[in-house]
């Protein structure tokens, strides 16, 4: 009386399903180690210098200094890049809500243009932004801003089509206008839920501001770089460790902020 | 007078409004100071450079310089590789690592909590920080940025892997060990079986993630067309940067919508 007796065997479809799907995921996984020349090997080999590397990395605490400004740098453009990009996120997603938008037409251009920027990493617009605006916090804040826009109106219109459909339809029979359907109908059901975003916003921007400077838009990703170049890796792992620290505070403030909200 | 029947607005709901303007005062203020204490160029400097760039953009914009497009689909593929592999390794260390941050598999819960420090300390390195390190360790290339996506992924697979495991039903596991069965058992025909779907498309969903991410990687030297965009940018070729550009955004939308597809059907 084996255990394994009793139980039915597979039918012949659910094995051919899982049999192509492993295959597929294989096949996939080959397929891209041998186009990116990725092999276990050489990372194993590398593994003696990645620990030489890291040795060298100890932080160099007569840094600490020079390295305020830049920190506060990054955090005064997520500040901005968020509030100007919730300031246009906010109008916007209702037209990118298929219960609130006025009329389909509004609604699928809205959506297209923001399924575009969607596709855009924020590090690509400060890439592309910061020839134009010159070097320094500003293409930052303006990346960041349509990078915020592009996050709160996908998240924002989600949840703005979730709400209870009752109160809507009971304003627009009363004969409301669009925006007092949105305003008395829509907002009380979702109101905490956006804020809430808000600050999850922030939490994206302030990841990303540390490195926007890699590209010149300001932040303490450009000093990272600078002393990379000059294999300072005491000052190196320094920031690595203050940015660490940065996220790990404005994310814990974050989060407490957030289940206060909800 | 049919207004005269709405009764006056409760207590709260005016402390509330009182609290809301409260809170948008501040931010205005402190957006205000910010924006005064930020090194801003001038606004001379900002024009010029609009007016100087922005023609030679439209100009690149309007002509692209369509022979560089099989150049820019090969990498693009490229990057779609490192996005697939970074994914994978991502998803084969969260797996294990997921089922130690789960408080209801480990044998305690306080048991769990260095799993989920693991977790939260991977999660905050931003991957093209680990990038640079991984570049500046083992030299340039798509490896450097697939192990940088792979360890960025584990903190994001890891805390979702976990938070699906302390989901599941506890029933089946009692029902295996009420029929004899052991933790291995358990974990195979009750544990795995609940969590695979999930796990699945948490995972396509970090692979559009992954992608998007990889398009930049080459900015730093790990891999993909963001190398081949940078040197565009630099020489401002905007005609080639309008093709690479358009090739990223076209991939990205047909894989987030095939993805997407995928996900709905696992659910």
């Amino acid at each position: 009386m084996s255990a394994s007796a009793a139980l039915p065997a597979r039918s012949a479809a659910q094995r051919l399903r899982t049999t192509t799907t492993l295959g597929l995921i294989l096949g996939a996984i080959v397929v891209s180690a041998w186009q990116t020349e990725f092999s276990v090997a050489s990372l194993v080999l590398g593994t003696v210098d990645f620990v030489e590397f890291f040795a060298k990395l100890v932080p160099d605490w007569s840094y600490l200094p020079e390295i305020w400004g830049p920190l506060l740098e990054t955090v005064q453009i997520a500040y901005l890049g968020t509030l100007f990009g919730a300031l246009l996120a906010y109008p916007l997603l209702f037209y990118a809500s298929i219960n609130t938008a006025p009329n389909r037409v509004v609604l699928m251009v809205t959506r297209s243009v923001l399924t575009v920027l969607r596709s855009i990493p924020d590090l690509l617009f400060a890439a592309l932004l910061a020839p134009v605006l010159s070097i320094g916090p500003l293409p930052g804040v303006v990346a960041l801003t349509l990078f915020t826009v592009a996050v709160l109106t996908k998240l924002g219109s989600e949840s703005v089509e979730a709400v209870d459909p009752g109160p809507l339809e009971a304003l627009r029979a009363a004969g409301a206008t669009r925006n007092q359907t949105i305003q008395f109908a829509v907002l009380p059901q979702v109101g905490a839920t956006l804020t809430s975003f808000l600050l999850y916003a922030f939490e994206i921007n302030v990841r990303a501001s540390v490195v926007l400077g890699l590209v010149g838009a300001g932040g303490i990703g450009q000093d990272l770089l600078g002393r990379l170049n000059f294999f300072a890796y005491g000052d190196v792992s320094l920031i690595v460790l203050a940015t660490f620290a940065l996220v790990l505070l404005i994310d814990g403030a974050s989060i407490w902020l957030r289940a206060r909200l909800i | 007078m049919a207004l005269a029947h709405v009764p006056p607005r409760p207590a709260v709901q005016r402390r509330n409004a009182r609290l809301r303007l409260g809170a948008a005062v501040g931010l205005a203020l402190l957006a205000v100071v910010t924006l005064a204490t930020l090194d801003l160029p001038s606004v001379d400097r900002v024009v010029t450079g609009i007016t100087t760039n922005v023609p030679p953009i439209v100009g690149g914009f309007l002509t692209p310089e369509w022979s560089l497009l099989p150049r820019a689909v090969a990498v693009m593929f490229e990057t779609l590789f490192m996005a697939i592999l970074g994914t994978i390794v991502g998803g084969l260390f969260a797996f294990p690592i997921s089922f130690l941050a789960s408080g209801n598999l480990m044998p305690s819960p306080v048991l769990a909590y260095p799993g989920k420090v693991v977790l939260v300390a991977v999660r905050t390195f931003p991957e093209i920080l680990l990038a640079i390190i991984f570049v500046a360790a083992t030299g340039p290339g798509p490896t450097a940025g697939i192990m940088a996506m792979g360890i960025h992924s584990i903190g994001f697979l890891g805390k979702i892997f976990g938070d699906v495991v302390e989901g599941i039903d506890p029933g089946p596991n009692e029902a295996i060990r009420a029929a004899g069965g052991n933790g291995l058992h358990v974990f195979l025909w009750s544990v795995t079986p609940q969590v695979l779907p999930e796990f699945a498309s948490n995972l396509l969903f970090r692979f559009e993630i992954n992608l998007r991410a990889a398009t930049v990687l080459g900015l730093v030297g790990a891999g993909g067309i963001g190398l081949i965009l940078q040197q565009r940018l630099q020489f401002r070729l905007w005609g080639e940067v309008t093709i690479l550009l358009l090739v990223i955004v076209a991939f990205v939308i047909v894989v987030d919508s095939l993805s997407a597809r995928l996900r709905r059907s696992l659910a």
